[in-house]
């Protein structure tokens, strides 16, 4: 789950330059106590925000501060209960009035990492004969669905809990970052649990749409 | 008629993780045969352990009896690695193609992820001999 501070910020704190620690909203209201914002900070319990600019929708970090969600059932993969399956923090995570969780998600979005790669990717949907390929890439070939959690054909949510879910991750995370995290995650995470993989360019194109293309809205199938 | 097999596949969910998938993906080496000789030995370090404890224990439990936070939502459940039953009829190369290439190139759960770009092939041995810890067991 991601733990965010919450309370008012001023715009004249948000702009840092790259960060070293965490920047001085951040330390002020308390987002830092379970959040990383550089790199250099020593290991948190909690998702790394250094990047946040990158990874996130802000539509999504907007609505998630005001409700909360599960996206680590298992917990954090740093919380020191994490394998046994009763992480040490279990929640509620802070929420926000709309006005305070616009005004820090707009903070959240200027943290970025510099010098990324820029990607491009296809807007246009998948059809459905190429998602059912790459679902079977996503289950099979690749096992993503040990450890994340995605939709199986009647949209139920289905898969292990040591990764973050899947489910809304169309919502939640930028396609750009998601390319990045499958071709390179050393760039975000020194050393993290998921295996890494070689793959092709087609390859990777095609499970960053797909994984994209899960929405929690109905009307969007995943 | 292809569309029509492969959501036949879907409904039935033949391939999630099925215990006995039909066919290996492009590029997966067969199978090692049982008493082919063992890989080249690799000593467990607690390095080893610590590489088990923070990849593997996810599926495979802290204590390696397959059940790891994954477990109960997997169709086909890790492999407890303290069953000496089974693991003795494996051969050390069969468990290092199945870490290195993963559950689905050597015919077993495709659940299990090729681990071949993480670790290299001397921390794929010493797992494979950690798992024989954990076993108390030798391949025939």
């Amino acid at each position: 789950m991601i733990l965010i501070c919450w309370g008012l910020w001023g715009q004249s704190l948000w702009a840092e330059p790259a960060l070293q620690t965490a920047p001085a909203w951040a330390e002020v209201e308390g987002c830092a106590t379970c959040h990383r914002f550089s790199p250099n900070q020593p290991e948190s319990t909690a998702p790394d925000l250094f990047y946040a600019g990158n990874k996130f929708q802000q539509d999504w970090l907007v609505e998630y501060l005001q409700r909360p969600t599960v996206i680590r059932q298992a917990g954090h993969t740093r919380d020191p209960g994490f394998l046994q399956g009763q992480p040490d923090f279990t929640g509620p995570h802070p929420v926000l009035k709309p006005k305070d969780a616009a005004t820090l998600a707009a903070a959240l979005m200027t943290l970025k990492l510099p010098d990324l790669e820029t990607v491009a990717l296809a807007t246009t949907p998948l059809s459905e004969g190429k998602k059912v390929r790459i679902k079977i890439l996503f289950e099979r070939d690749y096992s993503c669905i040990a450890c994340h959690e995605s939709y199986n054909l009647a949209r139920q949510p289905r898969g292990g809990v040591s990764g973050p879910s899947l489910i809304d991750a169309g919502n939640r995370l930028q396609a750009e970052w998601v390319y990045l995290w499958l071709q390179q995650p050393k760039i975000f995470l020194k050393k993290g649990r998921m295996p890494v993989y070689q793959f092709d360019e087609e390859t990777l194109l095609n499970l960053t749409r797909y994984i994209a293309s899960h929405k929690k809205e109905s009307g969007n199938k995943n | 008629m292809m569309a029509l097999s492969i959501v036949l596949m879907l409904m039935s969910g033949m391939w999630a993780c099925d215990p006995e998938p039909t066919s290996a993906p492009p590029g997966a080496s067969a199978p090692a045969e049982p008493g082919k000789p063992s890989v080249p030995a690799q000593p467990v370090t607690r390095q080893t352990r610590d590489t088990y404890q923070f990849y593997c224990a996810q599926c495979h439990g802290l204590k390696g009896k397959g059940d790891g936070i994954n477990a109960r939502f997997l169709t086909v459940p890790p492999r407890d690695h303290t069953k000496t039953d089974y693991l003795e009829t494996r051969s050390d190369a069969q468990l290092f193609d199945a870490i290195k290439l993963g559950g689905l190139a050597v015919g077993r759960a495709p659940c299990m992820p090729a681990w071949g770009h993480t670790f290299n092939d001397d921390t794929i041995r010493s797992l494979v001999r950690h798992i024989r810890e954990l076993c108390h067991c030798e391949a025939f």
